[in-house]
């Protein structure tokens, strides 16, 4: 890939803030003993430590790091994210960070970009829009209900949709229905949008959406995946997708490392029909 | 860690298994440690490297023809532990031998080639290409015949468990491989352990390593299905370190061969109990998917008991 990532590291960091941002995500924030950099996209594994500990470290998108702070989202969907959730401030995570390949960052021949961020898949996109983002890229996150959008961390730049239509809170706007569909009617606004690099991090269906909206145009597309994951840098195998051996038209197949290869694949390359439903269950457990 | 009286050993210290050396006691096992960290730079404040201390690294599972792997899901956690069905997904021999082989070159830490078939003569086959490539490889300290991977669809975990086979499977890698070491793993999803044991010294190995995964299945109870697509996986981590002493101590007490203890091992209390039934070696399999510094923080947690 020719990316150049950070080092990774193996820290026990302490928890400094661990609270709901909206009615179905938590935000949790990892002061480490040293800062760690990072590139939005790459994501950390994270364990609790002593009788605590879990079997295998959890994976995480990076929310943002900010000196010593590394920050993340989650939602509470299975036994590790449930001994996550109950984490008092000054308590002790390991936290493996970072890992995984990136979002690129935009040169002068990107496109304007399209951001959709589902749900627990907003760190990755908040993270490269912070750092990246251009006048003329669009971001759109989908959420639950109004109660299930974190309001506080999408800045007036973001559009916001709902599946549910309710419990908006006053000032803030959000269309009703998919957001690829709210996305699109943004972008054909004012007639043909011309050429977008299609970003997407979210529930399967949203990214096997993605995947079609870029292909029906002919637009390039970058999808992060959301697997479980055993190891989380490589070894175990455990969290492998299906990718084209030779990109488009070719029938053959190989299994890649979601951690090592991705999390953040060319949705092209993917292998669409093997991607099964077992696959991108929106967030670790 | 306290220092237990009975506890003389130095784990960092040169010693023999085979014709050779190794330059320590704690090992990363098959499959938990792919190839070593071939591309990866990882950091850690308390530790210089995830090899740091470690006497060899076990690689991941090469069989004669590459194998895409079971189908996903592959990993179902425990509370003690997981159930893995990876299916033994590698790139196949003859890339291993032309692309892996020289990076595992590259490591500071010597090798132990984890190699599967389903025939004594693919066992051969294997191990006489591997010297031929490997010959001049100084690290590159012998083979451990996986005779034991229980979901691998054609043998399966009985593939192992026939006395004869593991005899045969070992006299056919024994007999091209004259100057590295030869390693049995076995299964413990037998009743006795020590007759295959025996039949795999009778037939000319250098050591017996001890345990592969035991089989084990859960149940989805949304579905009420398995949770694995082929049922059953191999289930390793803490909850089967109390059957992996119990097959250790049957083999070190009934067939006198050296064992490389296997089996749930997270800690040093749990690398010393290995060690106190007699193991000349441990590996550290699931900890290390956990933790890429585990076997290395073994290892250092050992120095400190000897200080």
């Amino acid at each position: 890939m020719g990316l150049l990532t950070p080092t990774t590291w193996d820290l026990t960091g302490r928890v400094t803030a661990n609270a709901p941002v909206s009615s179905g995500l938590l935000r949790l924030d990892v002061e480490l003993p040293r800062s760690v950099t990072f590139e939005p996209g790459q994501f950390a594994m994270l364990n609790l430590t002593g009788a605590g500990q879990l079997v295998f470290r959890r994976p995480f998108s990076i929310l943002a790091s900010d000196g010593r702070t590394m920050s993340f989202l989650y939602r509470v969907v299975g036994r590790g994210t449930e001994r996550l959730a109950d984490l008092e401030p000054g308590e002790a995570v390991d936290c493996l960070a970072p890992l995984g390949k990136p979002f690129a960052a935009p040169d002068a021949a990107t496109p304007p970009v399209v951001i959709l961020a589902g749900g627990v898949g907003l760190p990755p996109l908040h993270a490269w829009l912070s750092r990246h983002g251009r006048p003329g890229d669009l971001a759109c996150f989908g959420g639950r209900d109004g109660g299930d959008v974190p309001w506080s961390l999408l800045s007036d730049e973001w559009r916001v949709s709902v599946d549910r239509d309710v419990d908006i809170p006053a000032g803030r706007q959000a269309h009703h229905g998919l957001v690829t569909e709210l996305a699109l009617s943004e972008l054909e606004r004012d007639g043909d949008p011309g050429p977008r690099l299609v970003m997407a991090c979210g529930p399967t269906p949203l990214l096997r959406a993605a995947a079609m909206l870029a292909r029906d145009r002919d637009w390039p597309c970058l999808v992060s995946l959301e697997e479980h994951m055993g190891c989380g840098y490589g070894v175990c195998k455990g969290c492998v997708v299906p990718v084209r051996l030779d990109g488009p038209g070719d029938s053959g197949w190989r299994n890649a490392n979601s951690c090592t290869e991705g999390p953040v694949f060319d949705a092209a390359d993917l292998d669409w029909e093997r991607f099964g439903a077992h696959h991108a269950t929106g967030g670790a457990a | 860690m306290k220092h237990p009286h009975w506890w003389t050993l130095d784990v960092e210290a040169p010693f023999t298994i085979g014709p050779r050396e190794l330059p320590g006691r704690v090992w990363t096992a098959s499959g938990c440690f792919a190839y070593g960290l071939t591309g990866h730079d990882i950091a850690a404040q308390d530790i210089d490297s995830p090899y740091a201390g470690i006497g060899a690294v076990v690689t991941k599972t090469v069989t004669p023809q590459p194998r895409p792997g079971n189908p996903m899901p592959r990993l179902v956690e425990m509370p003690v532990g997981a159930i893995n069905s990876i299916g033994l997904e590698n790139v196949g021999f003859e890339a291993f031998i032309a692309e892996t082989l020289p990076a595992l070159a590259e490591l500071a830490v010597p090798t132990v080639v984890s190699l599967a078939a389903t025939r004594p003569e693919e066992f051969g086959s294997m191990v006489a290409e591997l010297h031929a490539a490997g010959r001049d490889m100084p690290t590159w300290h012998g083979v451990e015949l996986n005779l034991s991977c229980p979901n691998v669809a054609e043998g399966g975990h009985d593939f192992g468990s026939s006395p004869e086979t593991v005899a045969a499977c070992v006299a056919a890698a024994r007999s091209h491989l004259p100057d590295r070491a030869l390693i049995a793993k076995l299964t413990p999803n037998v009743a006795r352990v020590a007759p295959l044991a025996a039949a795999a010294a009778e037939a000319g190995c250098d050591a017996i390593a001890a345990i592969n995964t035991v089989v084990g299945l859960d149940v989805d109870l949304k579905t009420g299905r398995p949770v694995l697509p082929r049922r059953f996986g191999g289930f390793s981590g803490a909850g089967i370190r109390p059957i992996a002493l119990a097959k250790v101590d049957e083999i070190v007490r009934e067939v006198g061969i050296p064992v490389v203890g296997i089996g749930g091992i997270d800690t040093a209390e749990d690398a010393l109990k290995f060690f106190a039934l007699g193991c000349v070696a441990i590996q550290v399999g699931t900890a290390q998917m956990r933790d890429p510094f585990a076997a290395a923080r073994i290892v250092q947690d050992l120095r400190r008991a000897e200080s």
